[in-house]
């Protein structure tokens, strides 16, 4: 493994890592949705590093490409459903989300 | 070999201040220039197509989302947010570095030997070997999009019911 794909592989890991930590640290709805994309960009240069160390960078490409794609999708769906959540409970405590019914 | 480790200690850093700051509007400023980062080490690594679409869809459209999230449900509950994360996140940062590392060093013996370098262009796998892959992203917009519509209906539908 080289020396740029050893540096992608840990700092992925680590922000990976971080990404989980603040995800299961918080209870504000806004900052789980940004704790997802601390995950997102940790995953994104794992993408990278496994496309360098590969030597297949057009796949790599055509992959991190469907991932942001997949995480815009998952951020407008959350940040919708964070606003509904707000007006419903007038709150953006996770915690109160247990009070929904049907 | 510089600047690629100091892109990643400026993308550490900035992830670290998204969990520090208690602003929300900072917190998301953090999670932009995090995302500019990213992009300059995809573009660092002939990513250019990858960095063009981290930029202006990470750092741009996503960012702007999150602005106007938090500018709609202002002033909720950000005082009763657990202030332990925050205090706690450098240990847990230096903890996180000191695993990963090990996992690194663990795992890097164990891979396979890469093979010799694929020049296939990006353009030929998008369009060609992972077709399927872009007719499964539209299929994903479109689920974007109609559950967008399915939420704000169910809103509006509760607002006409008060």
């Amino acid at each position: 493994m080289t020396e740029p794909v050893a540096a992608l592989f840990f700092t992925g890991l680590l922000l990976f890592m971080t990404g989980v930590y603040l995800l299961l640290g918080v209870r504000n709805l806004l900052r789980i949705v940004l704790a997802i994309e601390v995950l997102a960009k940790g995953t994104t240069l794992m993408l990278l590093g496994a496309g360098l160390f590969r030597g297949a960078m057009g796949l790599a490409q055509s992959l991190i490409v469907t991932f942001i794609v997949v995480e815009t999708i998952l951020a407008a769906v959350m940040l919708a459903l964070v606003v509904v959540c707000q007006r419903t409970n007038s709150s953006l405590d996770i915690r109160l989300l247990s009070r929904l019914k049907g | 070999m510089t600047l690629l480790i100091g892109c990643l200690a400026l993308l550490v850093i900035s992830v670290v201040l998204l969990g520090v700051f208690r602003d929300l509007l900072y917190a998301a400023v953090a999670l932009a220039l995090a995302s500019v980062i990213l992009s300059i080490v995809l573009f660092h690594f002939g990513a250019n197509v990858a960095g063009a679409f981290e930029l202006s869809v990470c750092a741009g459209l996503i960012t702007v989302l999150f602005v106007s999230t938090v500018s709609l449900t202002k002033d909720s509950d950000q005082k009763d947010e657990a202030r332990l994360p925050a205090l706690f996140i450098l240990p847990a940062v230096a903890l996180f570095a000191g695993v990963a590392y090990f996992l690194v060093r663990w795992l890097a013996p164990s891979l396979p030997a890469p093979t010799a370098a694929q020049t296939v262009p990006f353009r030929e796998v998008f369009w060609g070997l992972r077709m399927t892959d872009v007719l499964g992203q539209i299929s994903l917009v479109l689920v974007g999009v109609f559950g967008l519509l399915a939420i704000l209906r169910a809103r509006s539908a509760e607002g006409h019911h008060d």
